[in-house]
């Protein structure tokens, strides 16, 4: 067996399909996998396969105009996914694509279609609920800083919300797991940041920072909740508690 | 003459110093006008913080059930803050499970009126708080900037008159929109009785109006809330639905509001048919038009028109509740009818004594029977009847539907059309479109089934796979019945005995405070 690795961005993952599919060693000879590689096999050769641009424009353009722009979007949101067996699956849906036509994403018959699905499900999720969830605080001179911690690579994506929800406004959007930041200027376009460490303790400590809005959110949300239907399992349910690291009304 | 009025003087002085003695107790005679002067006085000397302001209007709003934001899909714009999604979203879930969407609040909770149900009533001993515009203003933009709100939901306590009531509520929502540049979601609730150009007017600011039915029935309106009626209630909802549908129209959209794309394909569905039209043509009641100048160039209540009814308070069955809210959405064409388990919190002779659980099963099920209605084409009268009234205790409306109609059971999930599958318990809308996109493809198996989504806890009794059943069992009424009640033993058990028992506290229910134990 061989192992396509890769880092986990979008231009390398689509790389390594290329490379992969190009290798000509036989699809069921062929396992791919984002790095880092958790477990080392003994008997399998394992190939790293760098970002190139031009083979991922290759990939991504004949998805778009042999599948469908549709196939396309689904497969891009799933490059986001921090599960193991995320490339993987992409590959093996891109190959029931080409044999069966862009519909090939609604046959649930095949293992991995559901898995992709399931697995393109968690990445949406934290898209949809981490724009709900994220909360800023108001730095003086009105520069907004959000921080959150998510599982898939979804900060692009959730800046997108925004973008349009506050164009007039500077924010800033910090991921703590994967160091990255996207700055947004009152009325231009944003910019995504690799942070430095000692860029990151900073936003860190400015994340501290507490005004009188802080504590009239906490005395709200007191008492908009009614105690004769007290219901902690349900709250759990639908706010779990991994997402509540940064969420003012939560902290002590 | 002269006794009369220093008769008057002496009474006014009295209410005056009973007022001011007793710190933030409401009282209203029939001098209203006075008496709210009184307090306007004693408020503005009094100069409460605007963090007890929230405590106190945020308790008095927090027995509003919609905070929903959903219902317009709205770009963000530049030089202004917000946008709007048609899905709703929900920023946070309180201690009661509840989602957070908007800032709750009412504008104030001084109230001339005498609802028996209600916590703001004015024969309560509660404390009161009023909110200025600029005040809602600010708190709206600065918890909408820090993410932890998608809008405003404000309503209010009657103050001197209805009108006066609106006008001030439709004067933060001007502020809001046109000097702090708002782009968000607002939720204004109606109020019953306020001029018609004033509700026009709000409805050029908000995005859902809504109007609370508070009680189905005429009666029990009557007898818990003596200063409200059914046509003053009904009366702007009817002109409200057809002053939407009038500018829907102009815009070349659809008189009738979006529903979900399900009901296309669903014949029997409340939507499919054209009863709104019908009763819009007959009723055919407009809001005056305001002068319309720039700062009003917005659609009119984009979002559509809710109400909210009261469970519990009151003796109706839960058939009565259906009809009522098949009736509204019907013939009112509203967007969400909530329902909102009664919590006692008034002693009074007409309703469910103090320490009653509030009957949170019953809403839980009316809530399941309003979704049958909503995406599943199911009636009213098909899930209950005058003969049975209320809703099944231990099942919930499909499956109690399902087991009542075995005949039409089990049904081959390699044919079944979209509407059949819909009826089946286990199957809903998603993985009913799901089965149907796959089954194209090739030949599915209970495996499968329960891959896409389909809860087979529920669904074996009612489906076949390549015309055979999951397992060998009895269709029959009893058996399954009773299979299917077992299943849902924990959860309704859960949610019928929520309130009964609890873990006693130490520091609240006994008032210990942890100083005291501290230092001994």
């Amino acid at each position: 067996m061989f192992y396509y690795t890769c880092e986990p961005d979008s231009a390398a993952m689509f790389t390594c399909i290329y490379e992969a599919w190009a290798s000509g060693k036989g699809h069921h000879n062929i396992r791919l996998c984002v790095e880092p590689v958790e477990q080392y096999t003994l008997f399998d050769t394992y190939i790293h396969v760098d970002a190139d641009e031009s083979k991922a424009e290759k990939v991504v353009r004949t998805l778009q105009t042999q599948l469908s722009h549709a196939f396309f979007e689904e497969i891009s949101f799933v490059t986001l996914s921090a599960q193991e067996d995320a490339l993987d699956t992409i590959y093996r849906v891109m190959i029931l694509g080409f044999a069966f036509g862009p519909k090939a994403l609604e046959m649930y018959q095949y293992k991995e279609v559901v898995r992709f699905w399931e697995i393109r499900k968690r990445v949406k999720r934290e898209v949809h609920l981490f724009p709900e969830f994220l909360r800023f605080v108001s730095l003086e001179g009105g520069l907004l800083l959000g921080h959150f911690e998510p599982r898939d690579r979804v900060l692009i994506p959730v800046s997108w919300a925004f973008e349009d929800r506050m164009p007039s406004e500077n924010w800033m959007i910090v991921d703590d797991v994967h160091r990255m930041a996207v700055v947004h200027q009152a009325d231009k376009e944003s910019v995504l940041r690799i942070l430095t460490d000692e860029e990151f303790e900073k936003l860190c400590e400015a994340e501290r920072y507490k005004d009188d809005f802080t504590k009239r959110w906490q005395i709200f949300f007191e008492h908009i909740a009614i105690r004769e239907r007290a219901n902690s399992r349900c709250q759990q349910t639908l706010f779990p508690k991994w997402m509540r690291k940064h969420v003012t009304e939560f902290q002590k | 003459m002269q006794e009369k009025s220093s008769a008057k003087d002496a009474h006014s002085l009295f209410v005056l110093e009973k007022a001011l003695a007793e710190t933030n107790i409401c009282l209203y005679n029939q001098n209203r006008t006075f008496v709210w002067r009184v307090y306007e006085m004693f408020e503005l000397q009094k100069e409460k913080s605007i963090e007890d302001k929230l405590a106190i209007l945020a308790d008095a709003a927090k027995y509003d059930v919609a905070c929903t934001s959903s219902g317009v899909d709205r770009k963000g714009k530049k030089g202004y803050l917000g946008n709007s999604v048609a899905a709703g979203v929900c920023h946070s879930f309180a201690a009661d499970g509840r989602c957070i969407s908007l800032l709750k609040i009412l504008m104030t909770n001084h109230c001339i009126y005498d609802c028996k149900y209600c916590i703001n009533r004015c024969s309560n001993e509660v404390e009161r708080a009023t909110f200025t515009p600029d005040e809602i203003c600010t708190l709206t933009m600065e918890f909408y900037r820090r993410n932890y709100i998608e809008g405003l939901f404000l309503s209010s306590g009657i103050i001197r008159s209805p009108g006066y009531t609106m006008e001030k509520m439709c004067e933060t929502l001007w502020l809001l929109r046109n000097k702090y540049k708002f782009n968000g979601y607002i939720h204004l609730k109606a109020i019953p009785g306020a001029p018609d150009e004033l509700l026009t007017l709000a409805g050029y600011l908000a995005d859902r109006m809504s109007i609370n039915l508070e009680l189905p029935t005429k009666e029990s309106l009557q007898r818990l809330a003596p200063n409200k009626n059914f046509n003053s209630i009904l009366k702007p909802m009817g002109k409200l639905t057809d002053t939407i549908a009038a500018h829907r129209l102009a815009v070349g959209k659809d008189a009738r509001m979006e529903r979900s794309s399900g009901n296309r394909y669903l014949e029997n569905s409340i939507f499919h048919n054209d009863k709104l039209e019908d009763s819009m043509r007959t009723r055919n009641a407009f809001l005056p038009s305001v002068g319309k100048n720039e700062q009003m160039q917005r659609p009119f209540a984009p979002a559509g028109q809710s109400t909210q009814m009261i469970i519990g308070a009151s003796g109706e069955s839960d058939f009565d509740l259906m009809r009522t809210t098949q009736q509204l959405y019907r013939s009112y064409d509203l967007k969400r009818v909530f329902f909102s388990a009664y919590v006692p919190i008034n002693e009074d002779s007409s309703l469910p004594a103090l320490g009653t659980p509030p009957p949170l099963l019953r809403e839980h099920r009316l809530y399941q029977a309003d979704w049958l209605l909503r995406f599943y084409g199911f009636h009213a009268e098909e899930l209950l009847s005058m003969e049975k009234p209320n809703f099944h205790t231990e099942l919930d409306p499909k499956c109690d539907w399902a087991i009542r109609h075995l005949g039409q059971f089990p049904v081959e999930i390699m044919k079944a059309p979209y509407d059949v599958l819909l009826r089946v318990p286990g199957i809903g809308p998603t993985s009913a479109k799901r089965i149907v996109q796959s089954r194209r493809h090739g030949t599915l198996s209970f495996e499968m089934l329960k891959k896409m989504g389909v809860v087979l806890k529920r669904a074996h009794y009612f489906i076949t796979c390549a015309g055979k059943m999951m397992y060998k069992i009895p269709i029959e009424e009893h058996y399954i019945m009773s299979q299917l009640c077992a299943d849902n033993r924990n959860e309704n058990w859960e949610l019928a005995h929520k309130q009964d028992f609890k873990q006693m506290s130490l520091f609240q229910d006994f008032a210990v405070s942890q100083n005291r134990i501290a230092t001994g």
